[in-house]
């Protein structure tokens, strides 16, 4: 390929030199032989025109006709001077003038041309001149002697003299002519000759041009066909690229979960050690462990951050977010930095900021806190001020804009220019100075544009920077706050539960073990999903487990593999349990596969009491209603408080109105038959996982049950309908539970209501 | 189309003169006679023959133009009534002229060209009568200066120099 590129640009280059000294070469011959053909017609039409304009064959005419008109002048001039006959003066006038006229032909310039070369020819003119002087004397206009036969015959004999010259001229003329004749024959023989030398030559040119031509062309379909394979295998070195990318990304991933795995662990253990009362000096060793930890986790975080923005994998999960509250949570972080470097921190909401708005709650804070973080670590005194603002983007909607100025270091041009790109800071004497991955900035830049909205800056050496943040406004629509995490964490804890953690690495174990521990919960262990699936199900006298926490890589059974065998339990109550994912994969591709399996939630390593709490109230709500209302349910598990009577006697009632009681009755039976089917269907739906197909069979029979008056019957195949997409999968078993529990106590009621079952009304018949 | 129409011009022309010669016979000749038109003629006022005069001919609209004619080495000036005046003259009606010469040389000539082309019958040649030992007295001469495409033999042969008669046919 080296060889090649320095070869290749000269071979062209001569290539197309030489092929453009040909062509000009070839090009100017044509023009040439054009020229030369041109030439040649130009002569000939020349040669033509001579023979048009002299006439010279019109001359043997006219020597012919004075040599005729001379016979018949001798002949009259032979009479008159004859005695013997009446001189007619008047046609020897006529004859003398006929003849004077036809050799004044003669003196003509053009039969001079003609006749010039002949000796004779001015002697024979000269002759006659001066016969005709003479015999004007007699004939003339002027004449001064008298006509007499005499006088004519003096002269006779000098015209007879004449007879001789002038027809040797005739004959010279027509030879002359001939011969001119012939020689234009000629010249147009030879000019047609070069004329086709001209065409043949001219043949080949062409020729010559059209195969260079098509030489030209072939070349040019050849570098054609060559451009044509560099870009099929550009296209597939991009595919390789791309799959190399992936792969790359992939690689990182795994990486990070590899990393944070034991990472978790390690913080875990240093959390727990700071409580196994240490003295003084251990306890400073362990916050400088702590502090190393926590850089080394905000590393992986930017790392992990940018391998899923690279990938396109990472989705905004937008919610209505409370902007002063958000700005405050950021100001109680930022506030001990600031104090620190004393620093003075303002943070400023205009007035005309909504209160909420529609964005990621926890992306938007990632880039406000690492703007702050950065005017932070490169001031070392004035102010650092953050304005949040609405004003009107480029295109006339409203824009969120965060303001970060700081009377920090500042940057020039060429900075700025290049601050955005990767593993760039500052300066490189900045970054060996405050250290960091160089990836914050590339981070927010992304995350601002993926909102929609751009990260600009605005600095001067030694005179700070402002950095301006905007995100399209998002409106929220007027509907009551959600209670946000931080509300759920405000709440009380839950009560004490029976925790299976399948997980293969034993700093994790040993972790999850203290921290559930200290939540007041029990934790057991299993070392694989193999495992943990043979857990849920051999209980042997022990109560079962409420939920278990999953790891997602792990040994002979991963934890979506895992999760698949235990929802396919035949052991129903197994077979619902919740299960929560532990996984460092934050994608949301992972995600997505885990509550495909048939997971309840997900939480990402490492994992804190706040993470884990918050799961756990999702799915087991808050300690005061997870005492009371599972107590309720063990208590009347068929009448909870408000539940309907199992059936209604008034719409049974009124439907007794509209049909025989036998009729009635036996489609109350039949549905109540087709009860445990149902019952089957449901259950199948939630171990596959299905809410859409929990929802439609759930509706189905409330349908059916409340027409039939079915009352206890319709609300549980409501709650169940209601509930198919957002309860938890215990909680959905537990109501397909008693759904099958309600179909025995109804029919009873529906006997006592005088509803016989079918079989029987026939035997009493 | 073209000769169509020049025919039915042709036939019009003629018919009008012809009832102008009927109207006013063609005069005798009053002087010696120059000119003979025989043949096709309707206003004969010889026997069969329309005989010109010099003065009848002078009489006629005159014509002039000068040109290059291959008979003298400089443009000369020629003048002279119309051929077609002096056929129209002599009710002269055919397809083929026959001009004779002095010395019994004929040459034939379309009608036509009397009609296409200002042919005159010259009887002067730069404002003076031409001798017979200056192809006088009679030349018919064709505008070759401002009609290039008379400019070649079949032309020049039909300038008939010392006209005597002309035989319309």
């Amino acid at each position: 390929m080296a060889a090649e590129n320095d070869r290749s640009p000269l071979g062209p280059v001569h290539g197309r030199r030489w092929r453009a000294t040909w062509l000009s070469v070839i090009g100017a011959g044509l023009a040439l032989a054009l020229l030369a053909v041109a030439l040649v017609q130009g002569r000939q039409a020349t040669l033509l025109n001579q023979t048009v304009q002299i006439g010279d064959d019109y001359i043997v005419l006219t020597v012919y006709q004075a040599e005729t008109e001379y016979l018949r002048l001798r002949n009259q001039w032979a009479r008159a001077s004859d005695p013997r006959f009446a001189l007619d003066r008047q046609t020897l006038q006529l004859r003398y003038d006929i003849w004077v006229s036809r050799v004044g032909l003669l003196h003509n310039e053009r039969t001079l041309r003609v006749l010039a070369n002949q000796p004779e020819y001015r002697e024979t003119l000269a002759k006659i001149d001066a016969f005709v002087a003479r015999a004007d004397r007699l004939l003339g206009e002027k004449a001064d002697q008298p006509l007499t036969p005499a006088a004519l015959e003096s002269l006779e004999p000098e015209l007879a003299t004449l007879g001789e010259p002038l027809h040797g001229m005739s004959l010279r003329a027509a030879h002359r002519v001939g011969e001119q004749m012939s020689e234009r024959n000629l010249a147009v023989r030879q000019h047609n000759q070069i004329g086709i030398g001209l065409t043949v030559f001219l043949s080949a040119l062409t020729l010559a041009f059209a195969l260079l031509a098509l030489r030209q062309m072939r070349q040019l379909e050849q570098r054609r066909a060559a451009l044509e394979d560099l870009a099929a295998s550009l296209r597939l070195a991009r595919r390789d690229a791309e799959a190399a990318s992936e792969a790359k990304s992939v690689f990182l991933a795994n990486m990070s979960h590899e990393i944070r795995t034991p990472f978790h662990g390690l913080m875990g253990m240093l959390s727990l050690l700071r409580e196994t009362g240490l003295n003084p000096r251990q306890i400073d060793y362990l916050r400088t462990a702590t502090e190393s930890a926590d850089h080394l986790l905000a590393l992986l975080n930017d790392i992990l951050d940018m391998s899923q923005l690279e990938s396109g994998r990472m989705t905004l999960a937008p919610a209505p977010v409370d902007l002063r509250t958000l700005l405050r949570d950021v100001e109680a972080l930022m506030r001990p930095q600031a104090n620190a470097k004393q620093l003075a921190l303002h943070l400023d909401t205009d007035p005309s900021v909504p209160e909420r708005v529609m964005a990621d709650p926890t992306r938007l804070k990632q880039v406000v806190f690492n703007l702050l973080a950065n005017a932070i670590k490169f001031s070392d005194r004035g102010a650092v001020v953050l304005d949040l603002r609405l004003r009107e983007g480029s295109n006339g909607t409203p824009e969120l804009e965060f303001v970060v100025s700081d009377t920090g270091v500042g940057m020039d041009e060429a900075t700025v220019a290049s601050l955005f790109n990767r593993f760039m800071q500052g300066d490189s004497s900045r970054s060996r100075r405050h250290g960091g991955t160089g990836l914050g900035l590339e981070i927010s830049r992304n995350l601002a544009r993926l909102m929609g909205g751009d990260i600009t800056v605005r600095s001067k050496l030694g005179e700070g920077s402002t950095f301006t943040f905007r995100i399209p406004l998002q409106p929220v629509a007027d509907a009551p706050a959600p209670a946000d995490a931080a509300a759920a964490e405000r709440l009380p804890p839950h009560r004490p539960l029976r925790v299976l953690v399948a997980e293969d690495h034993p700093v994790n174990r040993q972790y999850m073990a203290a921290l559930l521990e200290n939540m007041g919960h029990e934790a057991h262990f299993t070392a694989n999903g193999q495992e943990a699936v043979q857990a849920v199900q051999h209980r042997s006298g022990q109560p079962p487990f409420d939920i278990v926490l999953m790891d997602l890589h792990m040994p002979v059974l991963d934890g979506v593999g895992a999760t698949r065998a235990i929802r396919a339990l035949p052991d129903r109550a197994a077979a619902t349990v919740p299960i929560v994912a532990l996984t460092a994969d934050a994608f949301s591709e992972t995600r997505d596969r885990c509550l495909v399996a048939g997971m309840n939630d997900f939480l990402t390593k490492p994992v804190n009491p706040q993470k884990l709490s918050a799961s756990l109230r999702r799915l087991f709500g808050s300690a005061s209603n997870a005492e009371a209302a599972p107590a309720a349910e063990r208590d009347e598990p068929l009448e909870p408080t408000g539940t309907p009577p199992v059936v209604d006697l008034a719409a049974l009632a009124s439907a007794l109105q509209s049909m025989p009681r036998e009729r009635l009755a036996a489609m109350v039976h039949a549905f109540l038959d087709q009860g445990p089917q149902t019952a089957q269907r449901l259950h199948a739906a939630v171990r596959d996982a299905q809410p859409l197909e929990l929802r439609v069979n759930a509706h189905a029979a409330r349908g059916a049950a409340l027409n039939l008056g079915l009352a206890a019957l319709a609300a549980t195949a409501g709650a169940l309908h209601e509930g198919a997409a957002h309860l938890p999968a215990h909680e959905i078993a537990r109501l397909v539970k008693r759904f099958e529990d309600l179909l025995p106590v109804t029919r009873e009621a529906v006997i006592a209501a005088g509803l016989r079952p079918p079989e029987a009304a026939v035997a009493t018949r | 189309m073209t000769t169509t129409r020049r025919t039915l011009l042709h036939a019009a022309t003629l018919l009008l003169l012809g009832a102008a010669g009927a109207a006013r016979a063609l005069e005798k000749a009053a002087g010696a006679v120059v000119l003979s038109v025989v043949g096709g003629v309707r206003s004969p006022n010889e026997g069969s023959a329309a005989q010109f005069d010099m003065a009848m001919l002078e009489r006629l609209p005159q014509t002039s133009f000068t040109t290059r004619t291959p008979w003298y080495s400089q443009p000369r000036k020629f003048t002279g009534p119309l051929l077609r005046d002096v056929l129209a003259a002599a009710g002269a009606a055919g397809t083929t002229l026959r001009a004779i010469a002095l010395n019994d040389y004929w040459v034939e000539l379309p009608f036509d060209d009397a009609m296409r082309y200002d042919v005159i019958v010259a009887r002067l040649l730069d404002d003076k009568p031409m001798a017979v030992r200056d192809k006088g007295p009679l030349f018919v001469i064709f505008p070759f200066d401002s009609r290039p495409e008379l400019r070649n033999p079949i032309y020049y042969s039909r300038s008939a120099w010392q006209l005597r008669t002309i035989e319309v046919r």
